[in-house]
């Protein structure tokens, strides 16, 4: 009971203080990995929430809370991530003209902006890292560079992630 | 007039139920969503709106999107009806690859799978990471400024909440 609580209040906190999907995955990292699940289990919630069809953020969200507690922990999950969005939205969409003009809003989110883009690369040196012992093996290097290349060239990425995996299960 | 709003909900439901099924994110839905909805169930400048709308608000993108539009479309029960539809595809699919992927744990071809999406999924956060950070035009000293106190207390290890609620503040002060 106690986890599905810190499930739940895990996944309001995240929604509360990021403003998409793909920018949740630094704050999710820091608040769930070591503490909630693997660096593995993480990868691999990142990775098929991107390639499934549907929201990202639903499904990620659902994933962790599936590998911390079952069918009950991903509705739990569920639930923490649609409730802020929701009420916000219910309460804000009346006085939603009057909020525009109140700019302090969009400088909190502007004033975010920086610094969850600055976590997201913490996380992402952290997860590259996971995967070698010591040293950088070739084929982690291959993929990562392969990866940032066909990214730039502006590559799906869904697509991206299930040719590293399929690369990752040949040559490793 | 009951049966008339019976047809908008069914159809402001199958919209999102489309939409969900056939892009795999909040951002990739956007090019989805306006043809399917502008001119039908809403103007371009509610639209337009919405979109501006659910970046400035905390919380998942996609999902403030889809209650912006069945707002616009249909009041508070289009919200509702949007967000059920917007629900319903991910949870149902996420259960069904969530327990196929249980049985597959231990394969030695799935670590390798997982293995290769490392660091791919390191470098697609990254990419995630500067598209965020230069999304506004030329970037401003006070956005730097904000950027190098969080990458300081992030080495620093201090606790992410508390960094990002301190950068919103920062945000509030400084930026005019």
């Amino acid at each position: 009971m106690p986890t599905l609580v810190q499930l739940f209040w895990l996944f309001i906190k995240v929604n509360l203080l990021t403003t998409s999907g793909p920018a949740s995955v630094g704050l999710l990292y820091k608040e769930s990995v070591g503490i909630l699940m693997t660096n593995a289990d993480f990868v691999q919630a990142v990775s098929f929430s991107s390639i499934l069809p549907g929201s990202d953020a639903l499904q990620l969200a659902m994933f962790i809370g599936y590998s911390v507690g079952g069918i009950l922990g991903a509705l739990v999950a569920l639930l923490g991530s649609i409730l802020p969005p929701t009420l916000l939205m219910l309460g804000v969409v009346s006085i939603l003209n009057r909020l525009r003009r109140e700019a302090w809003v969009t400088r909190f989110v502007s004033g975010l902006t920086p610094a969850v883009s600055i976590l997201m690369v913490f996380v992402a040196w952290q997860i590259f890292n996971s995967s070698n012992n010591g040293s950088i093996a070739w084929q982690t290097l291959l993929i990562a560079v392969g990866s940032l290349v066909v990214l730039l060239l502006e590559a799906p990425v869904p697509l991206v992630l299930f040719a590293a995996g399929l690369l990752g299960v040949f040559i490793f | 007039m009951k049966s008339i709003k019976l047809t908008l909900w069914l159809k402001l439901f199958w919209m999102f139920l489309k939409i969900n099924l056939l892009s795999t994110s909040g951002p990739s839905s956007i090019g989805l969503l306006y043809k399917e909805s502008v001119g039908t169930i809403m103007t371009e400048k509610q639209f337009v709106e919405a979109v501006g709308f659910s970046h400035l608000l905390p919380g998942s993108e996609a999902l403030k999107l889809a209650m912006f539009v069945g707002f616009a479309a249909g009041g508070i029960p289009g919200t509702l009806v949007a967000l059920l539809g917007s629900i319903l595809p991910p949870t149902v699919m996420m259960l069904g690859v969530v327990t196929l992927l249980q049985r597959f744990k231990g394969e030695a071809w799935m670590q390798g799978f997982v293995m290769g999406l490392s660091p791919a999924v390191a470098v697609v956060i990254l990419v995630v990471a500067w598209n965020l950070f230069r999304s506004e035009k030329s970037i401003p000293r006070q956005i730097l400024l904000i950027a190098v106190l969080s990458f300081l207390a992030f080495l620093l290890a201090v606790p992410s909440p508390i960094v990002l609620v301190g950068a919103g503040i920062l945000g509030v002060i400084l930026i005019r």
